[in-house]
């Protein structure tokens, strides 16, 4: 699992939702958490903070800048390639999870989603990130 | 990366092209087709509607296909080829060697798979399981459906706070509304959020956005895997003390009632070929 120390950045033109992922990683025991409501915010964000995040999580459908095309910004940049990054989306089809993993997500998450979803997907999320170091 | 890539829905697979198409891209589509043969048991619509550069590889490649299917009886379309495009295979003098409509809905029509869409169970049903897991899930609210019923007028059915999402595919459009009262807005946005809300705010507002938006995810999921095609939406929300709904689309109106632990809301749904 994430040290509960992990400084988090979550994007998400939602407010409401922002503030549903935030709760539900407070529970978790996380409290480093950093919020944009969009890709362009995320990013500028990403850029000029100090001690760097280490998970992203971001909402898929957005405007301006979706969800895979910020990931796709992230994993193009040599200082972020290999932040854990997780997308939350309400609509995986089949094409799109298999867009999602071959531009470099972690792990995706289905809205709705309960505390007990999300600490899984940060799980495995984990377990990824740690193979990938490892390999 | 692949310049191309093969959506499959319940009655038929649809091939998107990307722009460039040239002899390097051609080889890695050449294995595919032996895959896309294997398992085409629908028709198989090309769309080219990005299409710049089209390689005569490329040509041969997509005749081969189209060859393959005739021997497994299932057709091939081309769809939104630009001009261009076609006065490239023209002057090749294959112009007349593929089916070609104008549009993806005009390809459906002429298959045979542009049938009208009802608003029956089979369309309703996922809105309605969406609804209670969606509240149930991110709410903690237990929901249960009242009896359906088709909203006679505007008039009818009025909520202080309601999320909207248009329901758009090649064949049909229409919308989703799930309208609460004040009261049991609050209730339900205090349970998802933790907190105690006793009026609507900024901070709560687009809640109502939020919860159409998983809501029609959920239901998009079940509805394109039987073969619907519902395109991706973005949410908006509508507050004000019992407003009134108008909605663009020219269909009939089915409204859902709900009681819950928060209180009462509805769900409409609207649809129209």
């Amino acid at each position: 699992m994430f040290n509960l120390k992990t400084k988090i950045l979550i994007v998400d033109d939602m407010l409401t939702m922002r503030k549903i992922v935030s709760k539900v990683l407070r529970e978790i025991g996380f409290s480093d958490i950093t919020e944009a409501c969009d890709g362009k915010e995320a990013w500028q964000k990403l850029t000029t903070t100090q001690e760097p995040f280490g998970l992203i999580i971001s909402d898929w459908n957005m405007p301006n800048m979706t969800g895979l095309d910020f990931l796709k910004q992230v994993r193009a940049d040599k200082k972020f390639c290999k932040t854990p990054f997780l997308l939350v989306t309400a609509e995986a089809e089949q094409h799109q999870v298999a867009e999602a993993i071959k531009s470099g997500v972690d792990q995706y998450v289905i809205k709705p989603f309960s505390q007990d979803n999300l600490k899984a997907k940060l799980e495995m999320a984990h377990k990824k990130v740690a193979a990938r170091i490892s390999a | 990366m692949k310049k191309y890539l093969l959506e499959k829905t319940e009655t038929y697979n649809l091939l998107k092209l990307g722009d460039v198409l040239t002899f390097n891209e051609n080889r890695e589509f050449e294995i595919d087709i032996e895959t896309f043969l294997l398992g085409a048991q629908h028709p198989f619509i090309v769309d080219f509607s990005v299409v710049e550069t089209l390689s005569k590889d490329w040509v041969r490649s997509l005749m081969r296909l189209q060859l393959g299917l005739k021997k497994k009886h299932q057709m091939m379309k081309l769809v939104s080829v630009s001009p261009n495009i076609f006065s490239f295979l023209k002057k090749e003098g294959i112009d007349t060697a593929f089916q070609i409509a104008p549009t993806l809905k005009e390809a459906l029509q002429d298959l045979g798979l542009g049938t009208k869409r009802s608003l029956d169970t089979e369309f309703i049903n996922p809105f309605l399981d969406a609804t209670l897991h969606v509240l149930d899930i991110q709410a903690q609210i237990k929901s249960k459906p009242g009896k359906l019923c088709l909203k006679k007028n505007e008039k009818e059915f009025q909520s202080d706070i309601s999320g909207i999402i248009g329901i758009v595919s090649e064949t049909f459009n229409g919308s989703v509304v799930i309208s609460f009262p004040e009261k049991t807005f609050l209730k339900v946005m205090s349970s998802m959020l933790g907190d105690n809300f006793t009026e609507i705010n900024k901070d709560i507002l687009d809640g109502a956005g939020e919860i159409t938006n998983m809501i029609f995810g959920q239901a998009k999921i079940s509805l394109n895997e039987k073969g619907y095609g519902i395109k991706t939406a973005l949410p908006s929300v509508v507050h004000g003390k019992s407003h009134i709904l108008t909605t663009q689309t020219k269909g009939p109106i089915v409204v859902i009632p709900f009681e819950s632990t928060a209180g009462n809301f509805h769900v409409e749904i609207c649809l129209s070929n």
